[in-house]
């Protein structure tokens, strides 16, 4: 038994002139929730497809368990997946499509009957199991799908953006239901999404990819905190971050940023890595979450004026103009605000993120 | 959906048909139903509503027409056989046509051709390719028997001749289920065979299992549709055999033809067509409630 | 299992082709062969002629010598230009009918469903019923052996289909459409013909030709009415019959000229075979 459920090493796969997946590398543990995260396009789906052996690469391996299936076809990988559109099989019932995988492998009759059962009780489909498949409404067909998907066993599970055609307030429910299989069954799943919140609500980690590369792995708290590029930190969170360009300038020993008719003091950020920025443009990266809104000045305070106030219910979504540059800012409830208030704002010391114009990298998290 | 229709769209959307209709096939149905009470034939002198009704003397004829038995069983049988070997075959060839290799769409182009064929040309090349002087008997039988066979003429054995017939429907008519059969197995969408796939399917399991259940309303239309064609056969059997030698080879088309055309015996003919018409619009209604049935065609 | 399976498919298709192919090819071979070879064994024709052809079009006395002094068969000219016209013209009445009829079923239910299914049904019973009563009727108004009979019957047999295949496409477009052209003030019959029609027009050229098809090949009824005039070509390809015997070449040779229309117009609606001869059950 490995802790590597799944290698894939240096992937590439293309589409006559378009390159859908460039170098991709990753591991998958054991009984990881790993979630593959990118907008439409990235090469995800097509990563997905590769390991499945549903699509054949031009270059690279993929390893699972400790096999080699790169070259294999999609029947002796040993690896479930569940499609975005579920593809159960209409004209047969609940039972019928879990058993279909079992069938195959050619297991005895009653061996399949108590592996039927037992999972139609963990996925709550035991009332169903004598329906038509295709009958069945869509959160009962994504359960069938996953069902039949994790009754033979595989190595790795891979779901394809399987919350996407599911109605919202059904999300919330199958997201958690999803996770408690995960962890009851021990299975391990590769994940596949262009929706970063989902991802981010279930995973143990994560990979952000864009245009065929991966660009960061980590956990959500990493790529969340330590956004490695401005991409990833604009994917990741949501309202998106604030992103200003400038100038990086030192005062009295403290940094600011000077983007043209604004300054804006980066209170408490030091760094050896920025010094060697000092004069040069850079990007300013800041979460809405965290910047604050203060009445009165204080140390390392910037002023601004708030034009559009929106309640998120328990939150507030404000934003604020100083001079050219405008600010979205997430606040808790308060009452004490209106619009065209000129009021102060403060960031949170270890929340400001500095990225290299040109490469777009994280300044604080490049190697020296 | 339906609003009440504007008069002269009404108009125009009924009347022509019916005008067709009725007076193509409506008024001879008439005539049909008429004469066969009758003991008419073009002979008699008189015309024909001018002849007395006898009752149903030749319904009673019917019972006992061991010709029309024949002719009607043999019909049977060449539909039974005729559309169960286009099924297999065409079924057949539409699996192994399923994987994607170069010059595919050339060869499905040059299968169908034989639909596009007069069926009476059909009739004519399988006459020519059977008779004493055509390849089936001078190539392969020559090899295999020796010279014997070419003095007598294939077509001449009433077994053979049938076969014949046969084989020509077929050999025109497989293309047609294979469109069908092959239109539909495409049509299965691609996520179930991936689905099948990674939970370990081979592709004959596939097909067993996934693809072939799925094209079943398809697969019963093309069976329902070919067999009521087949069963009016007769330009072939006209053109290989003339239901000869004698009678042996006659479809029930093929005989009222004869009853019509050659005998004259038109009040006769007309009982049979009637009694053939209702027959079949009675079969075909129990057909029709038994496909609505089994999953809305 | 990749190679084994892969040459055995090959095979099965090769096969099936040849069994395709060969009795055309036959077919051909005879064609071309001169009066001589007509009944020899070899498939190929040593001395390949257009004699064959020729007899098709022309009377000809002079070429009775090299066709063994066979008396000799009608030219095709005559039962090719009915079969044009008969065809051609019960093809129009065809779609149009069936156009209205169409219209009038996906707009507004009428006819009704079980109208429609009615006229399915003159494609489902055999026509052999049909023979006795039409010669009568025929002969009685004087429509035997016309060009007028055959269109008729030819147009009341066929507009089934223009009516189904129709019908498929127009329900295909949004009233909304002929509605606005009636808000516009047009009525409904200039939006049926202005809005709707224009919109089916390659629905209207497929179901035109493949009724062409159907009629073309019709033979039944063609033989039983028609004796001297209005002879179609199915008929005529079993008059080939001369005096020594049936004159095989020119009847191979008449059968290959005989198809060349309904190959050419079959290929040109080869994808929608299949929709035509399923009456729009079946789009491929």
């Amino acid at each position: 038994m490995t802790e590597i459920s799944l290698k894939v090493e240096n992937l590439r796969k293309t589409f006559g002139n378009t390159v859908a997946v460039d170098d991709v590398t990753f591991e998958v543990r054991r009984g990881e929730f790993f979630s593959l995260i990118g907008p439409s396009g990235c090469g995800k789906t097509t990563t997905l497809r590769c390991i499945a052996g549903l699509e054949k690469p031009d270059k690279g391996r993929i390893i699972i368990g400790e096999r080699d299936v790169t070259n294999l076809p999609p029947q002796m990988r040993n690896v479930g997946l569940v499609f975005q559109e579920y593809a159960v099989f209409p004209h047969m019932t609940v039972y019928e499509n879990m058993a279909f995988g079992l069938k195959i492998k050619k297991l005895p009759k009653d061996e399949i009957h108590n592996r039927v059962l037992r999972i139609a009780e963990l996925l709550n489909l035991e009332e169903y199991l004598n329906v038509r498949a295709g009958r069945l409404a869509q959160a009962l067909m994504q359960r069938v799908a996953l069902a039949r998907s994790i009754i033979v066993e595989p190595e790795i599970l891979l779901l394809d953006e399987p919350l996407t055609l599911v109605d919202a307030k059904i999300k919330e429910l199958m997201r958690r239901e999803l996770r408690r299989y995960q962890k009851e069954l021990g299975v391990t799943i590769l994940h596949v999404t262009h929706d970063q919140l989902e991802a981010m609500m279930v995973s143990d980690r994560i990979g952000v990819m864009c245009q065929g590369k991966i660009l960061q792995i980590g956990t959500p708290i990493e790529i969340y905190d330590k956004p490695n590029s401005i991409f990833v930190a604009r994917f990741i969170g949501s309202p998106t971050m604030n992103l200003i360009e400038g100038r990086l300038e030192q005062y009295n020993d403290e940094l600011f940023l000077d983007a043209d008719d604004v300054g804006i003091p980066l209170y408490g950020v030091s760094s050896e890595k920025l010094r060697g920025y000092i004069g040069k443009d850079v990007v300013l990266g800041v979460r809405p979450e965290d910047i604050e809104i203060l009445t009165q000045p204080t140390e390392g305070s910037f002023a601004g004026k708030i034009t559009l106030i929106e309640s998120l219910g328990s939150k507030l979504e404000i934003i604020v103009e100083l001079n050219s540059v405008t600010l979205h800012v997430l606040s808790p409830l308060r009452r004490d605000l209106k619009v065209g208030q000129p009021i102060h704002l403060k960031i949170r010391p270890t929340k400001a993120h500095v990225f290299n114009k040109t490469t777009e990298n994280n300044i604080m998290l490049e190697e020296v | 959906m339906a609003t009440k229709p504007p008069r002269s769209v009404n108009l125009l959307a009924n009347l022509p048909l019916n005008i067709l209709l009725y007076a193509v096939l409506i008024i001879p149905l008439a005539i049909m139903i008429y004469i066969s009470f009758t003991d008419w034939n073009p002979a008699k002198g008189y015309d024909w509503w001018q002849a007395p009704l006898s009752g149903i003397n030749n319904f009673v004829r019917m019972l006992g027409d061991v010709r029309l038995g024949a002719a009607l069983g043999r019909t049977i049988v060449f539909v039974l056989v005729v559309v169960a070997v286009e099924f297999l075959l065409g079924l057949g060839m539409a699996y192994l046509l399923l994987a994607e290799f170069p010059g595919k769409r050339g060869i499905i182009s040059l299968i169908i051709y034989p639909l596009m064929l007069p069926w009476v040309v059909v009739g004519l090349v399988f006459y020519l390719l059977f008779a004493d002087f055509g390849p089936v008997v001078n190539v392969f039988l020559k090899a295999i028997m020796g010279e014997t066979f070419t003095k007598t003429s294939l077509l001449l054995n009433p077994t053979i001749g049938f076969t014949v017939i046969m084989l020509a429907d077929i050999w025109q008519w497989t293309p047609f289920m294979f469109l069908i059969l092959y239109a539909g197995l495409s049509a299965v969408p691609k996520k179930f065979i991936e689905a099948a796939q990674v939970l370990g399917a081979s592709s004959r399991t596939i097909f067993r299992r996934i693809q072939f259940p799925l094209i079943r309303p398809l697969a019963m239309v093309a069976l329902v549709l070919r067999s009521l064609e087949a069963f009016k056969v007769f330009d072939t059997v006209y053109m290989i055999t003339r239901g000869g030698p004698g009678s042996t080879t006659e479809t029930i088309s093929f005989y009222i033809y004869m009853l019509a055309v050659r005998y004259y015996d038109m009040a006769y003919a007309s009982a049979v067509s009637l009694v053939l018409l209702i027959a079949l619009a009675i079969v075909i209604r129990v057909f029709v409630k038994y496909a609505i049935e089994r999953g809305g065609a | 299992m990749g190679v084994a399976s892969k040459v055995l498919r090959i095979v099965a298709i090769a096969i099936f082709m040849a069994w395709l192919m060969i009795p055309i090819v036959w077919t051909l071979s005879l064609s071309f062969k001169p009066y001589l070879e007509w009944r020899a064994p070899h498939f190929w024709p040593k001395n390949p002629t257009l004699l064959n052809y020729k007899i098709l079009f022309f009377y000809q006395r002079e070429i009775a010598g090299t066709t063994g002094g066979t008396a000799l068969t009608k030219p095709m000219i005559t039962p090719l230009i009915n079969t044009l016209i008969v065809v051609g013209v019960s093809t129009i009445i065809a779609v149009i009918i069936g156009f209205f009829t169409a219209y009038g079923a996906s707009r507004y239910n009428s006819p009704g469903p079980f109208g429609l299914y009615f006229t399915l049904l003159t494609r489902m019973v055999p026509p052999a019923t049909f023979v006795t009563p039409v010669l009568i009727y025929y002969r009685m108004i004087g429509f035997l052996d016309t060009q007028l009979g055959l269109i008729l019957l030819y147009a009341a047999a066929t507009v089934t289909y223009s009516i189904w295949i129709l019908k498929g496409f127009i329900d295909q477009i949004p009233r909304e459409w002929e509605e606005a052209a009636i808000l516009e003030g047009l009525s409904p019959l200039r939006a049926m013909l202005r809005v709707t029609l224009p919109l089916i027009k390659s629905a209207l050229v497929v179901s035109g030709l493949f009724i062409f098809l159907m009629n073309y090949s019709e033979f039944l009824f063609a033989l039983v009415l028609t004796t001297r005039n209005a002879v179609t070509l199915p008929v005529h390809l079993t008059t080939y019959v001369g005096g020594s015997g049936v004159l095989y070449g020119a009847q191979a040779a008449c059968g290959i000229v005989a198809s060349i229309i309904p190959l050419v117009i079959g290929y040109v609606i080869q994808r929608h075979l299949i929709t035509g001869l399923t009456f729009g059950m079946v789009r491929a």
